[in-house]
């Protein structure tokens, strides 16, 4: 081999190396900077989120982060706890007494973030681009009823509906997508379904630096009309594994673990354990609910299913399956939620025996030297299918599965994908399913209406309750009615009534937990499930 | 050389029809639907009309052959679609995560390469050594040990326990450090044990037996040509796995919190993103035929006999 072809080898080699040399030195010297532009404030919080922030538009859903959106735009009503609503950046409001009319006067001093003034001018403005796509918001029942919108006077809206509807102001607090983008966000043909332009709202948080599927800085914003925060900014690391994040919190680059399932129950107690962290469990936000197909002929019978429910151990599944994380649940709708305290049912507790007498009754035998029962020469047999991805709805299936063994009951488990859980569960093809309502500030209107809405898989599974009929018509006159009282005795007739013959049975409450490290202080949940858990909360610095 | 550089590039494309045809079917048999999917993602309760007009829009009521045509059409164009649930191109969103996989895929390449080729070829000349040894316990867990394992432990000793690097992120070079070394670890141990069984393979050759006897010295004939051959293995599976860290570096990914194309895919699958998913799966097939044309062409380099085969004896 020749001296110039060697040279020529190990010229190209050496390029080869140096330009990959320079390559890595170049993507590290860029990012430090990056680092350095967000250089760690003392009075600042670092919480982590499994998800990219999204395109933090007001208006859109996935794949926007519901606590991001929630942290800069804001409701004209909010919801706080027990489910009163607030004035937000409505500071009253009055409603007609045919309950068609919304007027809302608005708060004369709030500012954008970007110092321009929020007025009814620009309320318009972001119903029109809401409407423009209403058939995207189509789930949220007041956004249908909408007839027009007018602006009164700078800062008087009107919102008129085609038929009464009394959820309009709980939905008007939910995070999306009624909430108020400033000018500068609008796109040029005022369509923000594509898009936004920037991120300007009048919340308490604007966003100051985004990378996306790495973090977001949001600092505060100097001239929020309310209380100003305490901490200076937030910034939100998205790390998408569970273990990640805890040991991430371990090491103190984070100070917030905070959401429902962010991580494991067993390195929730573990942290919990080392007594060197704050920790926090939340009143119930949804109930999980044991879902059964009164279509399915083993099901159609409610000595049946009454008997599935007397037949295991709730108590100790909860306790042992969640480690006391959740909650066991007597009834359909966590009781901390509007009109849901005063159900008129007799709650279930565990009992073999009764559960047994109830499947004889309803004609289920075992035969001798058989393990399960037999009806007309037909089995016993029942599917539970539940999300694969969910360890609490796996153990649960497993336990299930054991206890209803012991009565004669054939469960089979079948674990499968979210979006088929979903997709079966709305065609109405499964026998039992787990479900769990949406919680504050959605229910409990957006569950008894998925109830009677064709397509959501409720209505055609309680099609053998006998007074079905009459359930549905209550749900809609319970929408309707203005009168408090009557809309009390509604819920409590629907939703005793759905409880009662049994194809709805509550298992657990879910809880929101929250860890932090002990310079993190007045930490609180917010009343409404989708909002940012940051107002109030300290840093010792 | 030349009119085989050619002769490889054209057997690609033949391939990579065949890798969008399959693609093509396997996103037509899925039971997804993409109207459907596009509503879900959408969070729209689609009416029958709305789906018939989704699918109409995206041309799923054509015949099979030729929706098959205007997806390559498309592919060649290299338009992608737009994703569902970001509304944005495919190609934009992949090309803005395609750096930072890049970035691990080259670090976990070189450190892969600059552990084993020395350790390979040591334990390779000096048999049952002490450094053969070293290498075969160090194949045997890099070969067992699975990598979200041991990025966790990794994690746990060098940034929890030690203080060394941070948990997750990008940034400085420290944060490239743990991810590269947990993907490298698997290929260190593949490497070693390939180059090592191919360096006394070729101990035995005549050829250095022949050097020997010139009385050419150990180390050139080491070096230059033992080492030159035994590595061709290697680099064979140097393509494969390039192609293989380029796309499926999705576990690591997750672990560290790398903002990357594989973590990208996995929500993509879970939103059911079928434009997404349809280009990931067809640049996969991309990058790999490339990396192979790639490998190739580095073989040769090294080998020139490979492209001459057939004519030098002649």
């Amino acid at each position: 081999m020749s001296n110039l072809k060697i040279k020529k080898r190990f010229l190209l080699m050496s390029v080869l190396i140096l330009t990959l040399c320079i390559y890595l030195v170049g993507c590290s010297s860029e990012s430090v900077e990056n680092s350095d532009s967000t250089s760690e404030s003392s009075n600042m919080i670092t919480f982590a989120w499994p998800r990219d922030i999204g395109t933090m538009n007001p208006h859109i859903y996935n794949p926007s982060q519901l606590f991001a959106q929630s942290m800069v735009y804001e409701p004209l009503v909010s919801y706080s706890d027990g489910g009163e609503l607030k004035p937000h950046l409505a500071e009253s409001w009055k409603i007609s007494e045919d309950g068609k009319e919304f007027v809302f006067n608005l708060r004369q001093d709030v500012k954008f973030s970007d110092g321009t003034d929020f007025n009814a001018d620009i309320v318009q403005k972001n119903f029109d681009a809401i409407l423009k796509n209403a058939d995207m918001h189509g789930w949220l029942g007041f956004i249908s009823k909408i007839d027009q919108t007018e602006v009164i006077d700078e800062y008087t809206f009107k919102l008129t509906l085609k038929e009464p509807y009394y959820p309009t102001l709980q939905e008007l607090a939910v995070v999306r997508p009624v909430r108020f983008l400033g000018e500068a966000g609008f796109p040029q043909d005022g369509d923000t379904s594509k898009g936004v332009e920037k991120p300007v709202g009048t919340g308490p948080w604007i966003l100051d630096e985004y990378k996306v599927d790495e973090y977001a800085v949001f600092i505060r914003n100097e001239n929020y009309w309310g209380e100003l925060p305490s901490v200076e900014k937030i910034k939100v690391k998205i790390i998408p594994d569970s273990e990640t994040r805890i040991l991430a919190f371990e090491k103190g680059e984070l100070d917030l673990i905070y959401g429902e399932g962010v991580i494991s129950i067993d390195s929730f107690k573990q942290l919990e354990a080392t007594g060197s962290y704050g920790t926090s469990v939340s009143e119930p936000v949804a109930t999980r609910q044991l879902v059964m197909n009164t279509n399915k002929e083993q099901l159609s019978d409610a000595r049946v299913r009454q008997a599935l429910h007397y037949g295991f151990n709730k108590q100790a599944m909860v306790e042992g399956v969640t480690s006391g994380l959740e909650e066991k649940a007597d009834f359909i709708l966590p009781t901390n939620l509007p009109y849901t305290s005063n159900i008129e049912v007799n709650t279930v507790d565990y009992n073999v025996e009764k559960a047994k007498e109830l499947l004889d009754e309803a004609g289920w035998t075992l035969p001798k030297g058989k393990s399960i029962r037999e009806k007309d020469g037909k089995l016993l047999e029942i599917e539970l299918m539940y999300n694969s991805a969910e360890s609490i709805q796996k153990m649960m299936a497993e336990t299930l599965q054991a206890e209803w063994t012991g009565l004669g009951v054939k469960l089979n488990i079948v674990g499968v994908e979210l979006t088929t859980q979903v997709e079966r569960f709305k065609a109405n093809e499964f026998d039992m399913n787990f479900f769990s309502n949406y919680g504050a500030p959605y229910d409990p209107h957006t569950f008894v209406n998925i109830v009677a809405t064709e397509g959501f898989g409720f209505r055609e599974a309680i099609s053998s309750y006998p007074n079905k009929e009459e359930i549905l018509n209550q749900i809609t006159k319970v929408q309707q009615t203005i009168d408090e009282d009557e809309r009390q005795q509604l819920y409590t007739t629907i939703l005793s009534s759905l409880q009662e013959q049994g194809a709805i049975v509550p298992i657990s409450y879910i809880k929101k937990i929250a860890v932090y490290n002990k310079d993190v202080s007045k930490f609180t949940f917010p009343a409404n499930r989708d909002e940012h858990p940051f107002t109030g909360i300290e840093v010792n610095e | 050389m030349v009119t085989y550089v050619l002769k490889r590039i054209i057997t690609i494309i033949p391939i990579f029809l065949i890798a969008t045809l399959v693609t093509f079917g396997m996103i037509n048999l899925s039971p997804v639907d993409p109207a459907e999917a596009y509503f879900t993602a959408t969070h729209i309760q689609p009416t029958d009309e709305m789906l018939e007009q989704k699918r109409h829009e995206f041309g799923l009521d054509q015949p099979l052959l030729i929706q098959y045509v205007n997806t390559l059409i498309k592919i060649c164009q290299l338009d992608f679609g737009i994703s569902y649930v970001t509304n944005k191109p495919v190609l934009e969103e992949i090309s803005s995560r395609m750096p930072a996989t890049i970035q691990l895929t080259v670090a976990s390449l070189l450190i892969a390469i600059f552990v084993s080729v020395p350790l390979g070829f040591l334990a390779g000349i000096r048999k049952n050594s002490s450094i053969d040894h070293f290498s075969r316990i160090l194949a045997f867990i890099g070969a067992s040990i699975p990598s979200f394992w041991l990025g966790y432990l990794f994690i746990f000793f060098f940034s929890v326990k030690l203080d060394l690097f941070p948990v997750e992120g990008t940034g400085t070079w420290k944060h490239l450090i743990l991810p590269s070394v947990t993907l490298a670890f698997p290929l260190i141990a593949l490497y070693t044990r390939l180059l090592r069984a191919s360096v006394l393979e070729n101990l035995q050759e005549s050829y250095v037996l022949f050097a020997r006897t010139r009385g050419i010295h150990e180390r050139i004939i080491m070096g230059k040509h033992v080492l030159r051959i035994a590595i061709s293995p290697m680099i064979t599976g140097l393509g494969m796995n390039l192609g293989n860290l380029l796309t499926g570096a999705i576990i690591v990914e997750v672990v560290f919190s790398w903002p990357g194309f594989g973590r990208y895919f996995i929500d993509a699958i879970f939103n059911r993103d079928v434009p997404v998913i349809q280009g990931y799966v067809v640049l996969a097939a991309g990058i790999f035929l490339i990396s192979n044309l790639i490998v190739d062409l580095i073989q040769m380099y090294i080998d020139p006999r490979i492209s001459r085969k057939g004519r030098h004896y002649q």
